[in-house]
């Protein structure tokens, strides 16, 4: 009878750990104690640290170290072929917020390639010259954290009170058209 | 007393295998791809050698036509990359990355064939949900897993393992990876390697 606990009871924490891992696979989880301990390295590049308004030149930093009202997260993978297809209409929602005066200076926008090494990331920027930057995962602390996740994956954050993001929006795929996209995010967010 | 904490054991492990299968999916595919769990690193023992001629083979192609080893012979180095099994999840997001990479390939004068022990129809319906494929999709179907077999890759339940095969233009054996099956093989390993043979 005791054995036979103690076997019902490995299975309750198999069935346990198997909810976890579907859970982490979820359409539109928030993701939001991961992205609250979610580290990037500071870009190599001068223009990608000037976009985000990062001081340090080096180093991992939270993502509150970066200077926006709003922050778009697409978490993406070199090998996803749907975050191939979708990296055109990525490019546009750049181009729809640089091209809006009111929100160009107030909304920036990032990738991270999940589980992907800096050759990766490289090798996929080379292909679609997204304008916006791009973190790898060398480390793979975000495979680790987010481990699951469907790609790509959409996150809007708003800045709360200059010191903390929250976030807003969280979906698992893309879109296909940039400037309905924004307009969501823009008024889901509630700045003006 | 002994026997709790065997069962905790085994519960720790469980879960920590669960966490190490941890990996992103591609949304395209999630809702097709069949999670195998975590498998045994490598269940097969390889019967060539770097340094050795490699074993010719022909194979159907899912594009229609064969695919032989020796057409590439004294024309392109060749990089064989086979894959466990269509319809799941590191499989479905390996290739898709090779075929941005296309340029790496050319290159390094190398082409990409890319075999799997299922058949042409199971490999045309997974390899369209990758958008067009640069390279040759090889079917080593049957007679089931020959080829796989002959580089010594078939595993023990009829897959392939998941191993690279770098073969230069004189049909020599260059490099080989057979890959721990759960992970997926570093791009940047196959492109160093094809770059010490160019």
């Amino acid at each position: 009878m005791q054995l036979k606990i103690q076997y019902v009871s490995v299975i309750v924490c198999i069935f346990l750990a198997t909810g976890a891992a579907w859970a982490a696979s979820d359409t539109d989880k928030d993701y939001r104690e991961e992205l609250k301990n979610l580290k990037i390295f500071v870009p190599e590049d001068a223009q990608d640290r000037a976009y985000l308004g990062i001081k340090e030149k080096s180093g991992q930093i939270p993502l509150e170290n970066i200077k926006a009202d709003i922050l778009i997260i697409e978490i993406f993978s070199m090998y996803c072929p749907h975050c191939q297809k979708h990296a055109p209409v990525a490019n546009e929602l750049y181009q729809a917020i640089e091209g809006n005066k009111g929100l160009k200076d107030r909304i920036r926008m990032i990738g991270i390639g999940v589980g992907n090494s800096p050759y990766e990331v490289a090798i996929f920027k080379e292909k679609y010259s997204p304008p916006f930057p791009l973190f790898d995962d060398r480390n793979s602390a975000v495979v680790n954290a987010f481990g699951g996740i469907l790609t790509p994956y959409y996150f809007a954050l708003k800045m709360n009170k200059g010191s903390a993001f929250e976030v807003f929006y969280s979906k698992a795929g893309g879109y296909t058209d940039a400037g309905e996209f924004l307009n969501m995010i823009v008024k889901s967010s509630g700045i003006k | 007393m002994k026997r709790m904490i065997q069962v905790a054991t085994l519960c720790f492990v469980c879960i920590l295998l669960m966490g190490q299968n941890a990996s992103a999916v591609s949304q395209s595919m999630s809702s097709a791809v069949y999670d195998v769990g975590t498998l045994k690193p490598i269940d097969s023992i390889l019967n060539v050698k770097v340094g050795e001629k490699a074993p010719d083979f022909t194979l159907n192609a899912v594009s229609g036509g064969v695919v032989s080893l020796s057409d590439y012979r004294g024309k392109q180095n060749v990089v064989i990359s086979f894959v466990p099994a269509a319809w799941t999840p590191v499989c479905s997001d390996q290739w898709p990355g090779y075929n941005i990479a296309q340029e790496l390939f050319k290159k390094n004068n190398a082409v990409l064939l890319g075999i799997s022990v299922d058949n042409i129809p199971t490999l045309y319906a997974w390899t369209q949900q990758m958008g067009t494929l640069w390279f040759p999709v090889l079917s080593d179907f049957w007679p089931h897993g020959s080829v796989a077999k002959k580089f010594g890759v078939l595993r023990s339940n009829g897959t392939s393992e998941r191993a690279i095969f770098i073969i230069d233009k004189k049909g020599i054996i260059r490099y080989i990876d057979v890959h721990n099956i759960n992970k997926r093989p570093p791009l940047e390993e196959i492109i160093k390697e094809l770059e010490k043979i160019r």
